[in-house]
């Protein structure tokens, strides 16, 4: 609201600068003349004097935080608004009798505008003290003065007058604030929207990125069965095709939108598995725990890998610890493969022991957070 | 309760809502070596705490009871008053099974585990001791409670590679330890989880048991 970045901000600084000029203009042109020359008729003139240069002084001293485009601090707003209220009560006692409200009353309007330029983000606050800037003014005159007819209505007219005419800036002020804060919104959401709009774009641009590199070992072996150069009855062939098609199937798995991505992705593979006839078993323990894209294929590749060497059953096993993820396989697999490549992030390990091949992928999802 | 004759004599009740699995758990049951009795069998509780059922050494409880909420009340109930209770259920839900432990069931396992779990739960609960086939191995090494106990790490690694691989033989060959000392290794976490919770005679039979075999001191607990 006062960031002055804003369009809120900027309307908050405008306004109490011109109000600033409002109250300066009105102390020095307008109640100066009466304080002169009645100067004589105020019971004791020095309480007068006093009041005038307090709200003077109050407007010198609001000047500092409004002409830098700050908004008034609570250390200003406190002693300033008792400081006024303290002036308005010395110079209304100090009126001669019927003063007030007539000529002689320098002070009633200005008091009003000195509030508002101190209270003004503070609307509640600002309501009282008005009120009781008024009441203490209307309830020394019914207390002292003569209460003939005419004089109580042109009180009354100077009152109404006065007030309402400040509560109207005070509004005006409020609606530009708010529609300041509109348009702030406005453009908030509009940058929002091109923000959204560049990174669908950038995202898309991504994934048919990804694609391309993941599809890289595709397009050798379907140009290769394409140009019969790879014969589909080699087992080395039908492994490959194997391969791809769980990571196709996997590839595409990665881009659903699933509450858990990673066992989402092995069931993928589990799947492709089991329609080139393995027997397979997936066990999941451990709650989940999010797990970036990149370290997900890396887990989910040795399973891959694991998986198109199986003879004809495996067990699959995701496990979620407080420190880390790991997913295993344990498959009887046609003697030992090549040693699964492991990265920074996912370590892979592989046991062999009689018919059965262990290999696991593990994620220390901790430390890699810390990194 | 009296232990039953080491081997013979053992003798169970079968709680499921499906006759189907009720005939085939007697039947495993009866055909191990040596045969474990089923003495009674049903598809309520009550078969467990009246007649023949009441005496039984082990309740075999399915969790689901026609109902979509699980048993967890009469489990309660069993193990508060002693009963050995191994729960055989349909879903391998870690929260579920931790939550089975606390209570005092001796063994969580699934249906997808199969006969030789099933009879192997039942013969060690018969004699207080846990069983903890694959599916709760990996509830207790996926356990991420506050309150649960701490464990070692040889004892972390036999638990996950048990959960993977369901061969102790192959956790034993990995790890370059004996298969009996998977046993101890698993046994020693149960103890360590029977500590923990809500008191239980069953949990604290388990206990007392472990310090009986010698797999743990009395001073160590």
């Amino acid at each position: 609201m006062s960031g002055e970045s804003t369009a809120a901000g900027r309307m908050s600084v405008i306004v109490r600068v011109a109000l600033l000029a409002v109250v300066a203009a009105l102390q020095i042109g307008l109640s100066s003349a009466p304080l002169i020359t009645h100067h004589g008729e105020y019971r004791p003139a020095w309480a007068a004097d006093a009041a005038f240069a307090a709200l003077a002084l109050v407007t010198a001293v609001s000047a500092v935080p409004v002409l830098r485009g700050r908004p008034l601090p609570p250390v200003v707003v406190a002693p300033g608004t008792a400081v006024v209220l303290l002036a308005s009560a010395a110079a209304t006692l100090a009126l001669p009798p019927g003063g007030q409200f007539s000529t002689p009353d320098w002070s009633f309007g200005l008091i009003g505008w000195h509030l508002m330029l101190l209270l003004l983000d503070r609307l509640p606050l600002f309501g009282a003290a008005l009120a009781t800037h008024v009441a203490m003014t209307v309830g020394h005159v019914v207390a002292t003065g003569p209460s003939d007819r005419a004089a109580v209505g042109g009180a009354g007219i100077v009152v109404l007058g006065v007030t309402t005419f400040q509560l109207a800036a005070v509004a005006i002020a409020r609606v530009l604030h708010r529609r300041a804060g509109q348009a702030d919104e406005l453009a908030a959401q509009r940058d929002r929207l091109v923000t959204g709009a560049a990174l669908a774009e950038q995202r898309q641009l991504d994934q048919r990125a990804r694609f391309a590199g993941q599809l890289g070992a595709t397009l050798p072996l379907l140009a290769g069965l394409a140009d019969r150069t790879l014969d589909p009855r080699e087992d080395d062939v039908r492994h490959r095709c194997a391969v791809v098609a769980a990571q196709l199937r996997r590839l595409f798995a990665e881009n659903d939108e699933v509450p858990d991505p990673l066992v989402h992705e092995v069931s993928a593979c589990v799947d492709a598995a089991e329609r080139w006839g393995l027997s397979v078993s997936l066990a999941v323990s451990g709650d989940a725990v999010p797990v970036p894209t990149a370290v997900r294929r890396e887990l989910t590749g040795p399973v891959v890998a694991a998986l198109a060497r199986a003879r004809s059953r495996a067990r699959v096993s995701v496990l979620r610890t407080e420190e880390e993820v790991r997913v295993a396989v344990v498959c009887d697999a046609e003697g030992p493969g090549p040693r699964p490549a492991g990265s920074p992030e996912v370590e892979v390990t592989c046991h062999a022991h009689g018919q059965q091949t262990w290999t696991e992928a593990r994620w220390r999802s901790h430390r890699t957070a810390q990194d | 309760m009296a232990f039953p004759p080491d081997g013979a004599g053992l003798t169970a009740v079968v709680v499921d809502d499906h006759p189907a699995v009720r005939a085939g758990v007697a039947h495993w049951l009866s055909s191990a070596d040596p045969p474990i009795r089923v003495v009674a069998s049903g598809e309520d509780v009550r078969v467990a705490w009246l007649g023949e059922g009441a005496d039984a050494d082990v309740v075999v409880l399915d969790l689901h009871l026609g109902g979509p909420t699980p048993a967890l009340g009469d489990l309660r109930r069993l193990a508060a008053a002693g009963r050995r209770v191994v729960v055989y259920s349909m879903r391998a839900d870690d929260a579920t099974a931790l939550q089975c432990l606390e209570l005092g069931a001796l063994c969580y396992l699934t249906k997808a585990e199969g006969e030789d779990h099933l009879v192997e739960a039942v013969r060690a609960a018969g004699h207080d001791r846990p069983h903890t086939p694959p599916s709760l191995a990996g509830a207790l090494a996926g356990d991420r409670s506050d309150q649960r106990p701490a464990l070692s790490a040889r004892e972390v690694e036999v638990l996950v590679e048990w959960f993977q691989s369901e061969s102790k033989d192959f956790v034993a060959h990995r790890l370059g330890i004996a298969p009996t000392t998977v046993n101890s290794h698993l046994e020693r976490i149960r103890v360590k989880y029977a500590q923990i919770g809500r008191d239980a005679p069953t949990k604290a039979a388990l206990v007392a048991r472990a310090i009986q075999d010698g797999l743990v001191a009395a001073h160590d607990l």
